[in-house]
């Protein structure tokens, strides 16, 4: 936008109020995944901040790790915090992403209430990224949480992102701005005959933000040092 | 003897705790430049331009173009005031507040067996305002509330100035009448008799003077010489704040508890917030029809303030609570009040008591869920390769 329209807006607003115009819809900001494909495939650049992003797969497509790596990489700007219902966080592998784990808290509620509660207030307090790690059987209760959880998360400018299989309920659909598919396409292996990594597709099933139904394929090593990808190709 | 403490309109020191570099700068508070509206203080430096509390801000910004104008934070002003005021009174239980805003008394009686070094009391109780303010104060001490306000106008920050009992008399003789509440007939016959300073005042006998201008104006009289025979109105820093709504019909679903519950957390914040305080302690009491009342009590780490804390320390509470029969009354009770100040500088920006620091909200959840609920990882680059022994969880 111009500046003299951006003057002319702001001379429009102080005068007029809420009569004044102004944009028709303010972009969306956005925290990086830490991959490049993952950013490109949301169209926003990142998980969007201050909405729900589902990450959604069977076990062992993947979606945890890429979990994982998007709050390695929200550690290092700001605090985050990782929610813990399944237990199944590694912290030696987020060391290895790099991740700053002085930044993280983990919290792992008894019940879903109790992290939802974690959730709004850890929100509300000031951490940027909560990843809220879910599984399937114990999401009940979910939707009728999940309206408190996402004012106080949009109030804060906070992103969630929910890893659950894919069998989620509708309210959770609903509600998600951004649903993110995982699927295992195969294994990877070495020179040498061990398992390297796996091959990941995924697919934007729905996207408030932008167009939906974009695909990205890519390899997802088990690093050792970090996750790179070795090749990619969107649809 | 009484000591005048002043500070500047707690409304500006609102102000400066909001936005620090405002400090220094023409600040105009009353409203924006481009609104009706007058003009309800404004700093030395916006002063020092001609601009003049009761004028209109229209007028003001004509005065000083490059000032900034606000509006009134009446909220943040009153947790400066019950600052002021909370902190003295930790100091001695014998303080008032003023008349003007900023001003408050305090009796160092009592204080003087504690530090006998008046000089040194006078500079705990500057460091003390000073701390909780950000500004420091200016003292005046004297035999009298008035004398004191007056010696506290001519002081400076950190240079007391105290007037000894024997000394009244003479301090105030130099001073002209104005400083005297005077109204404006006596005024005007007082300068009519060549009176302009206190000095002539004081050449008049009690007697002339009753004769002359009747029984009321003896105060004024008694004022030139420095007696005052106001008393301290002692500061009470309140107790517990409580709400009730009566339920007719009787409610018995959750839906309605939260709402109405909801509802008394907002008239118990606004109380907390006109006062400039928080609570420690909620209990809401739930009226069971023909049952025992039920009590539910909430803690909190730190003293709250808004709704949405006071009401997210109740919700969880309220969902878990076995209701044996038809609610017919709520109420809602907070004890354990604090100066809110003690979340200074973060409780008096913007959207205040929403912004909670991450290490108050996790302390908070702690104490709710337990310490293992909340940890830190730590990985042990040297520990045997176990999971167990290579990271240490610790709670956070």
């Amino acid at each position: 936008m111009p500046d003299s329209l951006q003057q002319a807006i702001t001379v429009l607003q102080s005068r007029f109020g809420s009569a004044a115009p102004r944009p028709a819809a303010p972009a969306t900001p956005a925290r990086s995944s830490g991959i490049a494909e993952i950013d490109a495939l949301t169209g926003i650049g990142g998980w969007p901040v201050g909405r729900l992003s589902l990450l959604a797969g069977l076990r062992g497509s993947g979606k945890r790790t890429l979990a994982q790596r998007s709050v390695a990489v929200a550690t290092l700007e700001g605090p985050a915090a990782y929610i813990d219902v399944a237990a199944r966080l590694d912290p030696e592998f987020l060391q290895r992403l790099d991740a700053r784990l002085d930044r993280l808290l983990v919290v792992r509620p008894k019940t879903l209430s109790q992290g939802m509660a974690c959730i709004r207030t850890l929100a509300r307090a000031g951490v940027d990224f909560i990843c809220l790690d879910l599984p399937g059987t114990r999401a009940t209760g979910l939707d009728a949480e999940l309206p408190h959880v996402l004012h106080r998360i949009s109030e804060a400018e906070c992103t969630l992102l929910l890893v659950h299989d894919l069998d989620v309920d509708d309210a959770i659909r609903y509600y998600a701005s951004l649903i993110l598919g995982v699927a295992r396409c195969g294994w990877v292996f070495g020179t040498d005959g061990d398992l390297e990594g796996l091959q990941v597709d995924a697919t934007v099933i729905k996207n408030r933000l932008a167009p939906p139904g974009r695909r990205v394929r890519w390899v997802v090593p088990y690093p050792t040092r970090g996750m790179t990808p070795r090749s990619s190709d969107v649809q | 003897m009484i000591c005048c403490v002043r500070t500047p309109h707690p409304s500006l020191i609102a102000a400066w705790l909001m936005a620090p570099v405002l400090r220094g700068r023409p600040l105009v508070l009353g409203g924006y430049a481009h609104e009706r509206g007058l003009v309800m203080v404004a700093s030395n430096e916006a002063c020092a331009q001609g601009v003049m509390p009761g004028m209109s801000l229209n007028q003001a910004q004509q005065f000083a173009p490059d000032a900034i104008f606000q509006p009134v934070d009446d909220q943040a002003t009153a947790r400066v005031r019950q600052s002021l005021l909370s902190t003295l009174y930790r100091l001695t239980p014998d303080v008032a507040a003023g008349d003007d805003p900023g001003c408050a008394f305090l009796r160092l009686d009592r204080l003087a067996l504690r530090w006998p070094n008046r000089s040194r009391l006078l500079t705990v109780i500057t460091h003390a305002v000073e701390a909780v303010l950000s500004v420091p104060p200016t003292i005046g001490v004297a035999s009298s509330m008035f004398v004191s306000k007056i010696a506290s106008d001519q002081a400076i920050a950190g240079t007391p100035v105290i007037v000894e009992p024997d000394r009244t008399a003479a301090y105030l003789a130099q001073l002209p009448i104005d400083v005297l509440p005077l109204d404006d007939d006596l005024r005007e016959y007082l300068e009519l008799l060549g009176l302009r300073t206190i000095a002539g005042l004081q050449t008049i006998t009690r007697a002339a003077f009753r004769r002359q201008f009747g029984v009321k104006a003896l105060d004024v009289y008694d004022l030139a010489f420095g007696i005052d025979r106001r008393r301290l109105a002692l500061f009470k820093p309140p107790v517990r704040i409580e709400e009730a709504e009566p339920l007719e019909p009787p409610i018995d679903n959750t839906e309605a508890l939260q709402f109405i519950a909801r509802a008394l957390a907002e008239r118990v914040s606004a109380s907390l917030l006109a006062q400039g305080l928080g609570t420690r302690a909620l209990r809401i009491t739930l009226h069971q029809e023909s049952t025992a009342p039920l009590t539910i009590q909430v803690r909190f780490a730190y003293p709250v303030t808004t709704t949405g804390e006071l009401f997210d320390g109740i919700r969880p509470r309220l969902l878990r609570a076995s209701l044996l029969a038809p609610l017919e009354r709520i109420t809602l009770r907070a004890g354990q009040l604090e100066p809110a100040y003690i979340r200074q500088p973060g409780l008096l920006i913007r959207r205040d008591g929403f912004q909670e620091s991450i290490a108050d909200a996790v302390a908070r959840l702690q104490e709710e869920y337990g310490a293992s609920t909340i940890q830190r990882a730590e990985v042990r680059v040297d520990a045997a390769p176990l999971p167990d022994h290579r990271i240490l969880w610790k709670p956070a």
